[in-house]
Formats: C-alpha cells, structure tokens, sequence
C-alpha cells in the first residue's frame, strides 16, 4: 500500500514539474535546432540560413546563439522568460556558460537578449540594449523580421567573436567518453547489486551516492545525439543569471 | 565459525556502514554548505554592483548645478545604512536587516528618479540611458541570484533536517537557515524609467 502511494507521489510531482515547465516556455526542441520560430513569422529558406550561420559560428566558437520567436509571453516577464529558456535548454556550453538567448514576442511586441554567465563581459547589457534599439528595432518596425534577426545577430556575434575560440568537436569528443564511462559503471553497480543483493540500505545508499554524477551529464547527453546529421549538435548546458536587455517595437 | 565471530564481524560490517554514511553524509553537509556560500556571495555581488551604480548615477547628480539637495542626501543616508550592514546568512535577523536597508536605498533611489524627471537635460543624456540600462540588468541579476539562493537554501534546510541526516547535523552544527524574503512588492524586478521619449 505504502509502495503504491509513494510511487502515486512521484508520479505526481513528474507530471506537476512537466506541466509547469510546458506552460511557460516552450520544450527543448529535438533534434535541437538554434533557430526556433513558433510562429511561422520567418520562411522555411529564412530560418535554414540563420540556422547555418549559427551553427558555422557555433561550430567554430562552441558560443550558441539561439533565436526563438513565440507567439506570445502569457503575460510572464520576457527577460525571466528568456532566461528560464535559456536555463532549461542549456544554450552555451556548460564549462564556459556562453550562450545567448535572442527572444522574440510576436504579440507583446518585445524583444530580450540575454546573455549566459560567460558572454556577459563581451557583451554587456548596454551592448545588447544598443543592438535591440539601433539594429533590430528599426526593421521590426518596418515588418522586416528576419532582416532585424540576421543583422541582429550579425552584431552579437561581432561582440561575442574572440571571446572563446573552442571548436565543438573536441567537447564533443568528450562528453562521448563521459559517456562510455558512466554506462560503464552503471553496469558494474548494478551487477554488484543483483549479486551481492545487499539489503534496502545498500540501494538507498549507492543511489544517493551516484546521483550527482548523472545531474552534471544532463546538458551533455542532449548534444550527442544529433551530432551525425552534420547540422547543430546540441545544447551544451550552459546557465544564466539574468544578464542582458529588453526592448519593445 | 562460533557465535561469537559471526556477532563480531557483523558488528564491524555494521561500524563500517555507519563509518561510510557518516562520511557521506557529512561532506553532503559540507558541499550544500559551500553550495549556499557561493550563491550568497552572488546575491551579495549584485547589490554591490548596483550601489555602485547609483553611485555613479548620484555623482552625475550632484554635478549638475541647482538640483534640489534634500532627496539627493535622503539616498546618500540610505546608502551609507545599506554598506554598513554586515550579514551573517546563519542569522535571520541581520538578514532582515540587510534586506530592509537594500529596500530603503531602492525605494530612495526611486524618488530621486522622480525628481530627475523635472530636469529634462539631465535626464536625457546617453549617460543616464545607460545607467538606465545597467541597472535594468542588475535588478534581473539581484532576482535570479536571489531565487537560487532560496533554491539552494531549500535543499540546504531539507537536508539538514531530514532523518537521518539531522543526528550529523546536529553533531557537527549545521543549523537550518534563513531564507531570503522577497521585499514587498519588490518579487518582480522594479521598473526605473527615465521615461525618454
């Protein structure tokens, strides 16, 4: 009895975590794409060519620049909703945080660019006011989206270039091996378990013990998987603090 | 095998599991501790960078000729309370008191914003957009820092608490913590406009 209402509980909270994270900002995409239009505002051509051009530059620098056009904010902050994306997606890489997050609200009219732990010295909030206001404002307000998107992140990438010149294959290569290594010690844990069949203080205690080496690998694990199709590989795990700017048109 | 040898190596193997737990638990203890330090040092950072940004914001004032004194040391008053405040995040009450002096200088750094408004060439200066700017960026900052320290203090305190991770708790004095209350009407970041148009 006790066994089902505990797993009653935790399915519970999954499906409370799920739906929370599902009503404010949009899932990770998969497979991941940097350039991700909710709103069908840019052509099919449009998006695949912003799309190449971050993902050249992310293949050259490891920095991430993702684009996401929503159709609206639901009312929440746009700066707070662009990190909380930018959080769960992971944009950057997680040992250098160096991702940036160019939000678009098509109904609320605003604009966000926020900027993970590492950019925010190469591109500080004045910075990403300035490109919201001189370079992107100006072409939304001419209805010209995907031109205020492409010179926009034109700019960021001009600020963000020579700040970190790490090619993605290596981290790429890495995470790989982290990989093997912790499937490996899975196996041996869990045939250590099944022979020893020590007690329930045993599991518990393994369990506890294992936990965060998995938590770190989370970001890792999404960027493996599409590294094949020759497109973008993945979100690395970066993090944000709320660095960065908002505007309107 | 007698009895006897059989009671006494299960009573090592027994001393050897509570010798693992203790370790275990006792450098959780320690990591969740550091965990909360180092997102305290961030909250900390932040409203450091912001006094220093109302600073700057204040000299820019005080060079302007004939601006009106009285809300000008109103802010400087509030300023000096706000950086004398030592805290200690084990203490609630410097806690409170630190949160109370950083909401006093906000709010008195508002009513100077006010006040700037009557004085259209100060305030339409690209320093003052910028100031306007940085301090947009760190108010986000203040709040994201904010929330994963409270984070960071409710897996702390859970930790801390629960059995039977509270017996080392208490053995080495890890005590629950405060934690850090949003100010009232302050939860959503503060909306400081010069209004420039």
């Amino acid at each position: 009895m006790r066994f089902i209402k505990s797993i009653g509980c935790i399915l519970l909270c999954w499906m409370f975590i799920q739906s929370g994270s599902a009503q404010d900002i949009p899932a990770r995409p998969s497979p991941p794409m940097l350039v991700n239009d909710f709103t069908q505002t840019l052509t099919q051509d449009q998006a695949a060519s912003l799309e190449n051009k971050l993902v050249a530059f992310d293949d050259s620098t490891s920095t991430q620049i993702a684009v996401v056009l929503v159709p609206s904010l639901n009312g929440a902050d746009i700066s707070d909703f662009a990190l909380k994306l930018g959080r769960s997606w992971g944009v950057g890489g997680k040992d250098y945080n160096n991702g940036v997050v160019l939000l678009i609200s098509i109904a609320d009219r605003k604009i966000n660019i926020s900027t993970g732990y590492g950019v925010e010295g190469a591109l500080p909030d004045i910075t990403a006011k300035h490109i919201i206001e001189e370079v992107i404002k100006p072409n939304f307000k001419g209805q010209d989206y995907y031109r205020g998107i492409d010179e926009g992140t034109n700019a960021i990438i001009q600020a963000v270039k020579g700040e970190y010149n790490t090619p993605r294959s290596k981290e790429r290569g890495k995470s790989g091996a982290q990989l093997i290594m912790v499937i490996i010690i899975v196996i041996i844990i869990l045939s250590l378990g099944s022979r020893g069949g020590g007690g329930t203080m045993m599991g518990g205690r393994s369990r506890r013990g294992f936990g965060p080496v998995f938590f770190p690998m989370g970001g890792g694990f999404g960027g493996s998987g599409g590294s094949s199709s020759g497109g973008f590989g993945g979100f690395g795990g970066g993090s944000f603090g709320g660095g960065g700017a908002s505007g309107g048109w | 095998m007698s009895t006897s040898k059989i009671i006494l190596i299960g009573l090592a193997a027994f001393l050897l599991i509570i010798l693992f737990w203790g370790c275990n638990g006792y450098n959780g203890l320690i990591q969740t501790d550091q965990g909360v330090q180092k997102l305290w040092s961030n909250v900390e950072t932040n409203y450091q960078r912001r006094t220093d940004l109302y600073s700057s914001v204040i000299k820019t004032i005080e060079g302007s000729a004939n601006f009106e004194k009285s809300t000008l040391k109103e802010v400087l008053e509030a300023r000096s309370k706000a950086t004398q405040i030592k805290v200690d995040i084990n203490d609630p009450a410097s806690m409170e008191a630190y949160q109370k002096a950083q909401a006093g200088l906000q709010g008195s750094f508002s009513r100077l914003m006010a006040v700037v408004e009557n004085y259209p060439d100060l305030k339409t200066t690209s320093a003052f957009r910028d100031f306007q700017t940085q301090i947009e960026g760190t108010e986000n900052r203040i709040n994201v820092a904010r929330q994963d320290y409270n984070k960071a203090i409710e897996s702390y305190n859970l930790r801390v608490k629960r059995f039977p991770n509270v017996i080392l708790a208490r053995l080495f004095g890890y005590a629950e913590k405060p934690y850090y209350k949003a100010d009232e009407g302050t939860e959503k970041a503060p909306n400081i406009e010069f209004n420039i148009k």
